[in-house]
């Protein structure tokens, strides 16, 4: 597209020493079904481009969505102006931009049966379905389809020469059903976090057979007890329980712009900070996270970021040491790192990029090992399913962890369901005490698709991943 | 195209029986800073034109951010396709008739004449300080400016314009951090010098930190932590969700379900609180009673369901929460030992039908003892249920704007329920 280079262009002109151009039409369709009701069924289209320009070590970052010869223009000059503005302030702290070659390449997520060519009227009816199947359960007095296709269609050009043509795509299903039963209501969830892959999967999923499981669920859980007071106890996670816990303690504090105090006025700072690296043991020996922007079907996955870096697979914590961060070109060079690993990704066009949670996903056991024969070798635990309430401290240190279906387990034996649970724990006495992990064949991934971070607010997508593990001594109870 | 002729073109163009169609402009400015340095510097418009129309009771909606007519072609027929293809919506609802609608002034003259340069300007003096006291940094200033449209088929228009200034500013030193933060429509009452001796103060009382263990203790809830509570609390307070059983409040209309020193309204009265004059549904903004001394008298019901058990639709457009006089030395001679929180962090519902939630403090805890602040104290997990803490308030302070749609006051609550501790 011509303005790519008339943008680049005029940056390099104007005195830029980076500068680049994201041009990029973001499509939305969301549907929502309650109870029979479409409450909504929308798409949404955000078209226009937002150009970086890099000056006297500062960012300026201007966006618009006019397309024509001016208004590239006027918004290239405005964000120089911007860049020269911000430079102005505290000379003395300058950012640099890790070294980067350039790229011209294409990347388009495989999807085999394009959501948007799907008819809406073939949605619909299979979510009507779905919610018929858990209404028809007596009890259940919600029955909830939320359904999201998203797709970004992006080009992109640096004044490193880079010119990228991306074409991102992903879709998240997720139901509800809540029970209502002797002044208690509970619900039960089935939610996968979203996959960059087409209606292929939808349709792999047998929704319906999911909506029977999670009405049952929800039905046994609100009649479920309690567990009482908190005590030590031990704990197997369920890969799609897990995967929320590992996004806000391994995944948030292992961004390297919050290790280096740059969301310390919102989302907060880290504890693993950079004295730390490839010294501090973040967790037992056989924990080992990977961050992965090259994963199959995950929600990072997409060729490039938006600095114009491939995406890479590396070791976050190794043998359970700190290893490396999740990085991006500027943040990269504060620690000296002379590279980025290709973490900065921006929601919508008219966003700056920032640095985000890659891929990141803990290994399975390297022996094997079932969930069976896992919950078979536990005395005194609980399992845990599915998300729940979450919170952590501003340092990622203190964590407070719901989930969505719970059982007790008794010498071995998964005796009877649970509501209410919550586990506290902290870094890095929580991912110490990890002592099994299921093997390669229990490995699921779980993805995140409304991750917040940054001011102005941003939503980033990604998948986690892991085989059930055991976490010994953790505090256990009921919620009051 | 200008926001008469987008009304024009989507009246004379679509075939639907109805509809509804927001369309927002916002002009933003956003310098972000972090130890020190500005680390991100963002402006331009953004444009949305949401269209929500139905055929008979079967509805579509369609949000596009360009406005020219190939757009607005794409806009109507997409929004139309979907409706022809939905099923019929057993909740559907006519669109919104004419209506009369309050004066409201959401827009300041400060705000809108502020300059990038004057922003980058404020930036750089809150970075002078800091270093100044050899201290870093981070922080945030924004500027929006916000013109918002409301039209339906039925007659229903409306429109709002808005701006809002925001300053904050993170302080470290040591190991000490704090927070303090300006957010209202008016950037004129804003004091940089003002509020970075407010910052210093507070860094000032945390520097001898203690150790401290979880329990249930007397609180001072200063109104940016009030304010976190009660938001989540009315979240929960959805008529609704309340009459299908899903809340704790089932059942507790008109009932002393809150604590009698407990008051909260939506108003039109106070100048320094914002108010939209109208709903997504185009429902005008009216005085409203929520919670008058402990007893519900109103919860948020959307038109379908007002509708449907024979209520008022309401919503709620801002809050305020009256305060009284109690100063906090004052509060803190009324119980034996307690703990002062600036705010709260990370707040998520932990059991919906009970109203639990969970959350860390933030930017600083004070305790004191005998009437006296002893020193700081690490950061605390609590698991509490609002509308329960609100039966142990004990006292109330001052009033304050905690935020552009929140005015709450300085509490003092019995036995906030306090669950475990961090490191720091």
């Amino acid at each position: 597209m011509k303005y790519l280079d008339l943008a680049m262009s005029a940056a390099t002109s104007l005195g830029a020493e980076y500068a680049d151009i994201r041009i990029q039409k973001t499509t939305d369709q969301v549907i929502f079904l309650r109870n029979l009701s479409l409450k909504s069924a929308n798409t949404s289209v955000l078209n226009g481009y937002g150009i970086r320009v890099f000056k006297d070590g500062a960012w300026g970052f201007a966006h618009n969505k006019v397309f024509n010869d001016e208004a590239v223009l006027a918004t290239v000059q405005k964000a120089f102006d911007i860049a020269t503005l911000s430079a102005s302030v505290n000379k003395k702290k300058k950012l640099r931009l890790a070294p980067e070659r350039s790229y011209i390449a294409s990347y388009k997520t495989p999807v085999k049966i394009d959501p948007f060519e799907v008819p809406l009227s073939e949605k619909v009816e299979l979510m009507m379905e779905v919610n018929r199947t858990m209404l028809a359960f007596e009890g259940i007095k919600q029955a909830v389809f939320y359904l999201i296709a998203h797709k970004d269609e992006k080009l992109f050009a640096s004044t490193l020469g880079t010119r990228l043509d991306i074409t991102y795509q992903f879709i998240d299903p997720m139901i509800t059903a809540t029970a209502v039963h002797e002044g208690d209501s509970q619900s039960r969830t089935f939610d996968e976090g979203g996959r960059a892959v087409g209606w292929e999967w939808i349709q792999s999923l047998n929704l319906i057979d999911k909506a029977r499981q999670v009405a049952e669920e929800a039905l046994i859980k609100v009649k479920a007890e309690s567990l009482g007071p908190e005590t030590r106890r031990t704990l197997i996670l369920d890969p799609n329980h897990l995967g929320l816990t590992m996004h806000e303690s391994v995944g948030h504090p292992t961004e390297l712009d919050r290790v280096l105090g740059w969301e310390a006025d919102y989302a907060g700072v880290s504890f693993a900070t950079p004295e730390k690296l490839k010294n501090f043991r973040y967790g037992s020996e056989i924990v080992n996270f990977v961050g992965d922007n090259t994963l199959a079907e995950g929600l990072a996955t997409m060729g490039f970021d938006d600095d114009g870096v491939p995406g890479q697979k590396w070791h976050i914590i190794k043998d359970g040491i700190l290893n490396e961060y999740g990085s991006t070109r500027d943040t990269a060079m504060e620690i000296d790192l002379g590279y980025s690993r290709g973490c900065n990704r921006a929601t919508y066009y008219y966003d700056q990029p920032i640095n985000r949670i890659p891929n990141l996903y803990l290994l399975p056991g390297t022996q094997p090992l079932t969930p069976g024969e896992l919950i078979a070798d536990t005395e005194d635990g609980v399992y845990i399913q599915g998300r729940g309430s979450f919170s952590i401290d501003q340092h990622r240190v203190n964590f407070q962890f719901g989930g969505d279906f719970f059982w007790e387990i008794k010498n071995g034996k998964l005796i009877r369901p649970l509501k209410k649970i919550l586990y506290k724990s902290c870094n890095p006495e929580f991912w110490n005490s990890c002592d099994a992990i299921c093997d390669q064949r229990f490995w699921r991934p779980f993805g995140v698709v409304n991750c917040g971070k940054g001011q102005p607010s941003q939503t980033a997508r990604m998948t986690h991943g892991s085989a059930p593990a055991r976490f010994r001594n953790i505090r256990v109870g009921g919620s009051q | 195209m200008k926001i008469k002729d987008i009304e024009k073109y989507i009246r004379e163009h679509t075939q639907a029986d109805d509809f509804i169609c927001f369309v927002s402009e916002n002009e933003s400015h956003e310098t972000r800073f972090a130890q020190n340095g500005i680390t991100q510097h963002i402006a331009g418009p953004k444009l949305s034109i949401s269209l929500e129309l139905s055929f008979g009771e079967k509805s579509g909606s369609c949000r596009v951010n360009q406005a020219d007519e190939a757009s607005l072609d794409f806009l109507i027929k997409t929004a139309e396709d979907i409706a022809r293809l939905a099923p019929a919506d057993l909740e559907h609802m006519p669109s919104a008739g004419p209506a009369k609608l309050p004066k409201v002034e959401n827009c300041a003259k400060a705000t809108m004449k502020l300059k990038p340069k004057t922003m980058v300007d404020i930036v750089q003096k809150s970075i002078n300080k800091a270093i100044a006291a050899n201290a870093l940094v981070s922080g945030m200033c924004e500027k929006h400016l916000l013109k918002s449209w409301t039209f339906t088929k039925n007659g229903f228009a409306g429109s709002n314009e808005g701006s809002s200034f925001g300053h904050s500013m993170t302080l470290k030193k040591g190991e000490v951090e704090t927070k303090v933060s300006y957010e209202a429509k008016d950037y004129a009452p804003f004091d940089l010098d003002q509020e970075f001796a407010r910052l210093k103060s507070q860094a000032k009382a945390l520097a001898s930190m203690q150790s401290f263990e979880a329990q249930k203790i007397a609180v001072i809830l200063r109104p940016e932590a009030l304010q976190e509570l009660i938001w989540y609390m009315t979240w929960m307070m959805n008529r609704r969700q309340s009459d299908e059983g899903f809340t704790a409040f089932t059942g507790q209309m008109g009932q002393k379900f809150l604590g009698e020193k407990f008051s909260l309204y939506s108003t039109l009265k106070h100048k320094s609180l914002s108010a939209f004059p109208f709903s997504s549904e185009g429902l005008p903004s009216t005085e409203t009673t929520w919670v008058e001394n402990g007893v519900i008298k109103n919860m948020p019901a959307n038109r379908y369901w007002a509708q449907k058990v024979g209520c008022e639709p309401l919503h709620i457009f801002n809050m305020y929460i009256p305060g009284a006089e109690s100063s906090e030395e004052e509060m803190m001679k009324m119980v034996p030992r307690g703990l002062i929180i600036n705010r709260f962090w990370y707040i998520r519902a932990v059991d919906m039908k009970v109203g639990e939630l969970t959350g860390m403090t933030r930017d600083g805890v004070l305790y004191f003892e005998d009437g006296k602040i002893k020193h700081a104290v690490n950061n605390l997990r609590f698991n509490e249920i609002p509308h329960e803490m609100t039966r142990r308030i004990l006292a109330l302070g001052a009033e304050k704007l905690a935020s552009p749609a929140m005015i709450a006051p300085t509490v003092l609550v019995d036995g906030f329920n306090f669950v475990d501790k961090t490191t720091f």
